[in-house]
């Protein structure tokens, strides 16, 4: 039989056939193993899962034209390949004009409106929002003043350029030909913002209403990175030779590290204090086997073994207990941070196998500090003192 | 030149002289039994040969090297590779079947071998014990396990710290046969007892009191079969 597998029989004979004290340690390093893991699964999901959470409080980024003029659809195309698609939750375009309802000036917004519903998310819409053309959305302070509801028809008038290429001024209104439209109301939105003051329709019947083909004015874009990564694409983009500026919309990135920040650091305090228990728990209970086993060294010792010897087969036993509990809690852990996920957030984790040697070698680690002093005490035995006959 | 020479050593604790200028000789194949009374320096007698302590003064050549000036790493090898101890209390590891913890003895000095692990257990009568947890030995078989580990490696000097205190009649007969055994064969014993009838068996016998060497008898009717 060759040492090691003699050194593998002692150390798994130890464990197994002197399993209660051991279970404790197991047990021990499992619960921290767990928590570890849990908590390191939920610190690497967490940027992810609070930054879906996040893009339901609208944009993180926008795209504005560079030198004035408005941006094309190419432009923001272009623009939109500096960062990875799964990465984009929705870009909405907007074509800003100005019309009037019923003679009074308003806003009129054109955009792609399924877009619109991916990068405000928190827009409460009563009734439905426009899926065909001809449909409309209306802010909540344009149908308070014109008593719409959800069914109603409203006209859109659009001023008509004057020759000269300029609009029509409050003066020429009385003069100027309008293009008139009439679109069903399908939706009253409140936003708690300035856009229930603005009226929204497809990219296509703004086309419709204005009888040309304008660029636009901003796009709004939602995408799921943290704030790094976000600035990278950022920055990237505007290094890229197209005519728009690209720039984050600060009060959400900043909010979002914010918020993440005292998470993360949150999850390490209560890593760094599980890991310290846990420690404390397996040195305390390894000094327990150590004082119960004293004989058993003190006799190792008189045949001979080193103080080698003896560090090998107490660490053994120690890294071999902490590897089995951090197997454990690694797979116990992404159940816990799973169960966590589901019920903060609401979505589930995906594994991540690393974790598992991860988790394993910060488990043999912690087991092998917690050794150290019970180790060093096992080794201090005098042979002579404890096998003294009676 | 002796196996084993002590040459006035004491072993002193504080104000009490646990060894006090002890002399004495043993020849390679001797059977020495080791006789005193409880306090008389017999265990201190058998750790210092035992190269589990050290003499505070004096001097114990074993193969003529000096081992009490020895560091106590070498003292661990010089047990490991020259020593076979047997313990009253058996000390078996009790989570270990009986060849396991013959093993134990092979693999601190060089290779674990099951093969001559049972062998061993054969000749004290144990092999069908083998893969029998200490626990489910009786007193007797366990010390007979103990002799086994001792002899495992071949040691110069086997060491026995009151072999029979834990047997009843009949062990302590299978035991002492054992030892005859040994002694036939040309192990050097040395045997540390407070019972007549084990020391009488021995060659000659070594009467310790308050740490002095008082009396040496010789066995006259000592048999060499």
């Amino acid at each position: 039989m060759k040492k090691q597998k003699m050194f593998l029989k002692m150390i798994t004979a130890s464990l197994i056939r002197r399993r209660s004290r051991m279970l404790v340690a197991l047990l021990a390093i499992a619960v921290g193993a767990t928590i570890l893991s849990g908590l390191v699964t939920i610190y690497y999901d967490v940027p992810r899962q609070m930054g879906e959470q996040f893009r339901n409080y609208g944009a993180n980024m926008i795209f504005t034209p560079a030198e004035g003029g408005a941006l094309s659809q190419a432009d923001i195309d272009e623009g939109l390949t500096c960062i990875p698609e799964d990465n984009v939750v929705g870009c909405a375009p907007y074509r800003y004009e100005s019309v009037t309802i019923v003679e009074r000036p308003y806003m009129a917004a054109g955009t792609n409106l399924s877009e619109v519903q991916k990068t405000s998310p928190y827009w409460n819409v009563d009734g439905a929002w426009p899926s065909v053309s001809g449909e409309i959305l209306v802010g909540k302070n344009v149908a308070s003043t014109f008593a719409l509801k959800p069914g109603d028809s409203m006209t859109l008038s659009y001023d008509i350029l004057s020759p000269d290429g300029k609009p029509a001024t409050a003066d020429e209104t009385r003069d100027v030909p309008t293009r008139d439209m009439t679109f069903r109301v399908t939706g009253i939105f409140d936003t708690g913002g300035n856009e229930e003051d603005y009226v929204f329709l497809s990219v296509e019947d703004m086309t419709a209403l204005t009888g040309e083909e304008g660029g636009f004015d901003v796009a709004e874009l939602s995408v799921s990175a943290s704030s790094e990564e976000l600035q990278g694409y950022a920055d990237a983009i505007n290094s890229k030779s197209i005519p728009l500026s690209s720039r984050l919309v600060k009060r959400v990135t900043q909010s979002e590290n914010t918020v993440l920040s005292k998470l993360q650091a949150l999850v390490f305090l209560v890593t760094a204090i599980v890991l310290l228990l846990t420690m404390i728990c397996v040195a305390t209970t390894m000094m327990a086997v150590v004082t119960e086993r004293r004989k058993e060294v003190g006799l190792r010792k008189a045949l001979g073994a080193s103080d080698a010897s003896i560090i090998m087969e107490f660490m053994g036993e120690g890294l071999l207990l902490g590897g089995v509990g951090g197997l454990l809690g690694s797979f116990l852990g992404f159940a816990f941070a799973q169960a966590v996920s589901v019920n903060v957030f609401n979505s589930s984790i995906t594994f991540h196998f690393l974790l598992v040697p991860l988790t394993m070698l910060v488990s043999i680690l912690v087991t092998g500090l917690s050794c150290i002093l019970p180790v060093r005490s096992a080794i201090d035995i005098d042979p002579a003192l404890v096998l003294k006959g009676e | 030149m002796s196996l084993l020479e002590v040459k006035n050593v004491s072993k002193i604790y504080g104000p009490l002289k646990a060894l006090d200028q002890v002399s004495l000789k043993v020849e390679n194949g001797e059977w020495v039994a080791i006789m005193g009374p409880s306090g008389s320096g017999k265990s201190t007698m058998m750790n210092i040969i035992g190269c589990m302590d050290k003499p505070s003064q004096g001097e114990v050549l074993l193969d003529g090297a000096d081992i009490a000036k020895e560091s106590n790493k070498a003292l661990t090898a010089i047990r490991r590779d020259k020593i076979g101890l047997i313990f009253q209390q058996f000390h078996l590891v009790n989570y270990l079947t009986a060849v396991e913890n013959v093993m134990v003895s092979q693999y601190y000095h060089s290779m674990p071998d099951e093969k001559e692990a049972l062998e061993a257990l054969e000749r004290v009568g144990l092999k069908d014990r083998a893969k029998h947890l200490p626990s489910q030995l009786s007193g007797g078989e366990q010390q007979r396990v103990c002799i086994a580990r001792a002899l495992i490696n071949h040691p110069e000097i086997v060491l026995a710290d009151e072999p029979t205190g834990n047997l009843d009649e009949a062990n302590e007969g299978i035991v002492l046969e054992l030892f005859k055994q040994l002694h036939r064969e040309g192990t050097t014993l040395i045997v540390v007892t407070h019972d007549p009838e084990v020391a009488e068996e021995a060659q000659r016998t070594i009467v310790l009191e308050h740490g002095r060497l008082v009396r040496e008898i010789v066995n006259e009717n000592f048999k060499e079969d």
